[in-house]
């Protein structure tokens, strides 16, 4: 292949990051990664709205960026104990409880975001 | 003779019913030296002819009271014992004074003479010249003494426009700052205190050396000055008795034109006895914009409305009829300090009736709904009506902001990501079973 004209190493680096990724990482898992993506995504963006524009209803604010981050341990401590390659670290917990112990979390923790944002 | 006058004028004024009557009473009490007493007839009669019942006393004589027991005996007094030095016990400065804060309207002649009264003046911001120089005035020519000069007549709120030039005999007395007082009748430019023996021009002179320092003269000396107290009765100081007097009431200005002491005495005499320029608040009220009844508290950022009815006395008719005639009516919401101040305006087609609407103040407290109204020669009008204001209850603020939208948007796809998010993780939970169950098999 030529040569990139732009600096060669790093999008080397991306691009084989990226490869390595896609092949080897299962389709469950990479459903969890494109969550958490979007959860970031989320979180980032109320942030900047409330840096940038306004911070008036600030439990609003606490609300709705403490219900993305929530969610995002929630779903990455899933994507830990549902990970194949860790089984030996978790051996009492099977996905089907990880899951379990992840819905009920989500579920109080949304009952909580919805009483403080107002 | 004056008696049958005096008699004659009773029966024409009862069967002819016409008089002026005043808003506070008919009672008065003239304080007169009993030898003094005919020389103003034509003043009494006319008095007599508006309404007014007279009790004539001389200033020694112990009754009738003017105050018994904190009770003014009457509604009216005028002194007219300009020269008296020495009063009975109840006639004191401090008598009127208690007299003015119980509502009598007074009417006091002052005198080149130092008697008590001349201190009374003082109490009043009018301060009267050395004892002994009378106003003296060499013009216009006239064979008249130089101490009895014809004042032209300056139309006021007070005195109406068409009257006659006055003659006058007496004291000027000079007009401090008070707002309170109100001038009637001013000095002629050309006149001047002074000793009546004529004096000595060297005072003359040497005063307009000074610039004019220690000399009584020119326009800006009172004649006629009223005083309208906060409780709003009303005190008269004239320089001289004698602007109410007989002989003065016929001399005529000129070949053929009478002079207005009558039409003057009678305007001076109108005011003072609570005919002419009285208004009072009748009522107020205060609501919210869309309700009639006022209510118990008000909640901060409310619209209310207030209103003040006003009427004013009509003297021909002796009641009280709606009047809109205050251009400059004002109302402040203060608690403290105005929060709100703003114009009372009258409501047209509503005679009487003044109305603003205007929003309560962000800050809670405790406000008051204030009039306060002052003018020269008016009736003082106040008012206040205390309200509470209370901040919005806790379901009184709107229930969703707009400016926190992202938030919710932010919390509600979190919640449909994570419903989405475990249902499609179950139903390939399943597949990969039914799957592991095929490979299984």
């Amino acid at each position: 292949m030529a040569p990139k004209s732009s600096t060669p190493a790093s999008t080397n680096v991306v691009q084989t990051l990226w490869k390595a990724y896609s092949d080897h990482t299962s389709d469950r898992l990479k459903f969890i990664d494109a969550f958490l993506f979007f959860l970031m995504l989320s979180g980032i963006a109320q942030f900047l709205y409330c840096i940038l524009v306004t911070d008036y209803p600030f439990n609003a604010f606490l609300a709705g960026f403490a219900s993305t981050v929530g969610q995002f341990v929630l779903t990455a401590s899933l994507r830990s104990q549902v990970n194949p390659e860790n089984k030996n670290e978790f051996k009492e917990i099977s996905p089907e409880r990880a899951f379990g112990d992840f819905a009920l979390g989500s579920i109080v923790l949304h009952f909580f975001v919805y009483n403080f944002l107002g | 003779m004056v008696q049958l006058r005096s008699l004659f004028f009773l029966t024409v004024g009862l069967a002819t019913r016409l008089y002026a009557r005043s808003s506070t009473g008919d009672s008065v009490l003239v304080i007169v030296e009993p030898n003094k007493q005919d020389n103003y007839s034509v003043f009494f009669d006319g008095l007599k002819e508006q309404g007014y019942e007279l009790t004539f006393r001389a200033p020694k004589a112990e009754v009738p009271l003017v105050i018994e027991y904190d009770v003014p005996s009457f509604a009216h007094v005028i002194l007219l014992a300009s020269e008296t030095k020495n009063f009975a016990k109840d006639i004191t400065p401090q008598s009127l004074v208690q007299l003015l804060g119980k509502k009598t309207n007074l009417i006091i002649a002052l005198s080149s003479k130092q008697t008590p009264l001349s201190s009374l003046a003082a109490e009043f911001s009018l301060a009267l010249p050395p004892p002994g120089t009378p106003l003296v005035s060499y013009f216009p020519e006239r064979e008249e003494s130089p101490q009895v000069i014809p004042v032209s007549v300056q139309p006021n709120s007070i005195i109406s426009s068409n009257i006659n030039p006055v003659w006058f005999s007496g004291v000027p007395h000079s007009i401090g700052n008070n707002p309170m007082v109100v001038p009637i009748l001013h000095a002629p430019a050309e006149s001047f205190a002074s000793e009546t023996d004529g004096g000595s021009p060297d005072a003359l002179v040497d005063a307009s050396e000074r610039g004019g320092e220690g000399l009584w003269a020119g326009s800006q000396l009172g004649l006629v000055t009223g005083f309208q107290t906060l409780d709003n009765s009303r005190v008269t100081f004239v320089g001289g008795a004698d602007v109410f007097s007989d002989e003065f009431a016929q001399k005529e200005i000129s070949k053929g034109v009478p002079c207005g002491n009558t039409a003057f005495a009678r305007d001076v005499v109108a005011w003072t006895f609570q005919e002419t320029n009285v208004l009072r608040i009748e009522s107020t009220t205060h609501h919210r914009v869309n309700a009639t009844e006022p209510s118990e508290q008000y909640t901060t950022n409310d619209r209310l409305v207030y209103t003040a009815y006003i009427s004013k006395y009509d003297p021909k008719t002796s009641n009280w009829a709606p009047y809109s005639g205050i251009k400059d009516l004002q109302l402040e919401f203060t608690m403290l300090d105005p929060h709100i101040r703003t114009a009372l305006l009258p409501v047209s087609g509503n005679l009487g009736k003044y109305s603003v609407t205007f929003r309560a103040p962000d800050r809670h407290g405790v406000f008051k709904f204030v009039i306060n109204h002052k003018r020269k020669g008016f009736t003082y009008l106040t008012s206040s009506m205390t309200v509470p204001v209370v901040p919005p209850r806790h379901d009184g603020y709107p229930r969703f902001l707009s400016a926190a939208w992202p938030y919710y948007m932010g919390a509600i796809s979190t919640s449909i990501g994570f419903f989405l998010f475990s249902a499609l993780w179950l139903a390939g939970d399943s597949r990969e079973k039914k799957a592991k169950g095929h490979k299984a098999e």
